[in-house]
């Protein structure tokens, strides 16, 4: 990778890209990657984005952690209102602006699986279920999806499962079945692609810096349409990178996802560690980090 | 005055083997711990669970055993993986037993069919998960209607009634009206759906400190039929603004439930009391230190270089 950004970075600004001032986002469970994406266009281009978390509604953006997201995601909101009386709300009544949203499987139809690896009712492996995505992939004005390893076992010819789907994907179908219309964009450690017809395949909108097409198409297990000329993904600006190191992520969460399985427990103890020590800060006598 | 406050132990009357229980919260956030662990010590079985997105609850609660049937949208340990006991009953790798059943909702239409319940309607529409292959899979709880009016088809959601819900608030009073001021997730659509309702809370406070704070009320008192005080009754999940999730003790329970010696890790906590647990895990500091980490989070202010916000009074 080039110099002054790592590939995460990277990734989270091309999602940030697609959060606008339009709609709302709903945050779900801690996806470090969405979350940062979402703080840097709040803290960017998109300062009217109107974000809600946990049941913190039009919140402010918040510093990464596991154990100040939550209770920082209440300070700054404007109003506190549970799963049901708001987030359901915003989703049947199509007021969702962006989701972003990774799964075990996804497939060239917008298809995302986070059942099951094998039977349903036997699996091989029980994933964890999707909860709202299921539904709201489906309703929001554009489906984002990203994936820090984009590899033919996970970007599939076709879900084993569909936990939810995008469903209708062009302009004249959405609106005719009472959605938004928008496209899918996936954005994963080695390109971007758009999805934005039912009927075509999605293509391949820019690579990432040292990838050929031909390494995605393989990668890939759906088709894909390349077109001429395909285009490299923008570097993230030297000022979206210090936004996420100093401000939005300086325990470094986002990397969390990309570093290798055995090495995973490790990292996260480093983060954890970190987090003990705000808490000493204000605390002298604490104990030490129950994680070292 | 009418008085529902009742020891913790009290759940073990509350809830009899084979019902059905909605539990609150989701994510790491606000799950009725204390009275996760309470079931666990009653050693009731056979227990039908509904969560929306369920965590360390579910999983404790499957891997003692607790469990007979699962409906969940999603359970997760989240950066420390996948549930190891809900995964290993459900993928029928448990020595000796049979698999675990499980319904799967989208969780939409889970919170719709709480909600069809508490309105005293049998279910209720939506423009659903159109092209997901789960409603397929439960034709007894979604199907295909018509709009009368528009003739437009839509998905009905059959109405969810738990036999029980138990769900954590900040306070209570004796009469069971309940405080929320940070997540309540799915907690009060459930109290509502269910046929009776167990409040575990912070702390148990006079009527006039809920009156003094009425626009924190989210649960009337009449819903609820129990009320049991149980300080840090939510950990090691989070209940905000009192105290943040405790991720390391969320670290060794996923290394725990995903290793050999889990059966000893449920049996320390089915031997002690609610107080031996929050003396053993919470001493020396460590609840003083979950609550100065959730006292102390701060949002990022709007705009770089617009200083901070002043949250001294938050």
């Amino acid at each position: 990778m080039g110099t002054g950004y790592d590939l995460h970075e990277l990734m989270v600004a091309r999602v940030a890209a697609e959060v606008d001032d339009d709609g709302v986002v709903v945050m779900g469970s801690f996806t470090p990657l969405a979350y940062a994406a979402y703080m840097l266009a709040k803290l960017t281009h998109a300062a009217d984005a109107y974000l809600v978390g946990f049941d913190a509604v039009g919140m402010a953006p918040i510093p990464l952690s596991f154990t100040g997201a939550e209770a920082a995601a209440y300070k700054g909101a404007v109003a506190r209102w549970g799963m049901l009386t708001e987030i359901n709300s915003i989703h049947l009544s199509n007021h969702g602006g962006v989701e972003a949203v990774s799964s075990a499987q996804f497939d060239g139809s917008g298809a995302i699986n986070l059942s099951t690896i094998g039977p349903f009712a036997s699996p091989k492996v029980r994933l964890p279920g999707g909860a709202g995505a299921a539904e709201v992939i489906k309703m929001y004005r554009k489906m984002v999806a990203y994936f820090p390893n984009h590899n033919p076992r996970t970007l599939v010819e076709r879900v084993e499962f569909v936990t939810g789907t995008r469903w209708k994907v062009g302009r004249v179908a959405r609106e005719a079945a009472h959605l938004q219309p928008g496209p899918i964009v996936v954005v994963t450690n080695l390109a971007v692609l758009v999805k934005d017809d039912d009927d075509r395949p999605f293509r391949i909108e820019s690579v990432h810096p040292g990838v050929a097409a031909a390494d995605v198409v393989a990668a890939t297990g759906f088709p894909l349409e390349v077109p001429a000329g395909v285009g490299v993904t923008p570097a993230p600006t030297a000022e979206q990178v210090a936004l996420l190191r100093e401000r939005i992520d300086p325990l470094g969460t986002v990397k969390i996802d990309f570093v290798p399985a055995k090495e995973r427990m490790a990292y996260l103890r480093t983060i954890l560690d970190a987090e003990w020590a705000r808490a000493a800060r204000s605390i002298p006598a604490a104990s030490p980090s129950p994680s070292s | 005055m009418i008085d529902k406050v009742v020891p913790l132990e009290a759940l073990d009357d509350l809830v009899a083997d084979g019902e059905s229980v909605a539990l609150g919260g989701g994510w790491f956030c606000n799950h009725p711990m204390a009275a996760v662990r309470q079931l666990v010590r009653a050693g009731r079985r056979d227990l039908h669970a509904f969560t929306v997105v369920g965590s360390v609850d579910i999983d404790l609660l499957v891997g003692a055993g607790v469990l007979g049937h699962l409906s969940f949208s999603m359970v997760t340990l989240e950066a420390f993986g996948l549930a190891p006991n809900v995964r290993r009953a459900i993928e029928g790798s448990t020595n000796g037993s049979r698999p675990l059943g499980f319904t799967e909702w989208t969780g939409l239409a889970l919170l719709l069919g709480l909600e069809a319940e508490g309105r005293g309607v049998p279910f209720l529409p939506y423009r659903g998960p159109f092209g997901s292959d789960i409603p397929a899979q439960y034709p007894e709880l979604y199907k295909t209607v018509t709009c009368p009016f528009t003739g437009e088809e839509l998905t009905a959601v059959r109405a969810i009634a738990p036999d029980v819900a138990i769900v954590h608030a900040l306070r209570c009073d004796a009469e069971g009206n309940a405080q929320w001021d940070g997540t309540s997730g799915p907690d009060v659509e459930m109290a509502k759906a269910a046929r009776r309702v167990v409040v575990t809370c912070e702390e148990v406070v006079s009527r006039a400190e809920i009156v003094a704070r009425a626009h924190m009320t989210k649960l009337p008192g009449y819903y609820v039929d129990a009320v049991i005080e149980a300080p840090f009754g939510a950990h090691p999940t989070s209940h905000v603004p009192r105290y943040s999730s405790d991720p390391w003790l969320l670290m060794e329970y996923a290394a725990a439930a995903g290793g050999e010696d889990y059966a000893a890790y449920v049996d320390r906590q089915r031997g002690e009391s609610e107080a031996q647990y929050r003396e053993r895990v919470l001493g020396g500091g460590r609840g003083d230190v979950l609550a100065t980490l959730a006292a102390s989070a701060v949002p990022l202010p709007l705009s770089p270089g617009a200083g901070d916000l002043d949250l001294t009074g938050a």
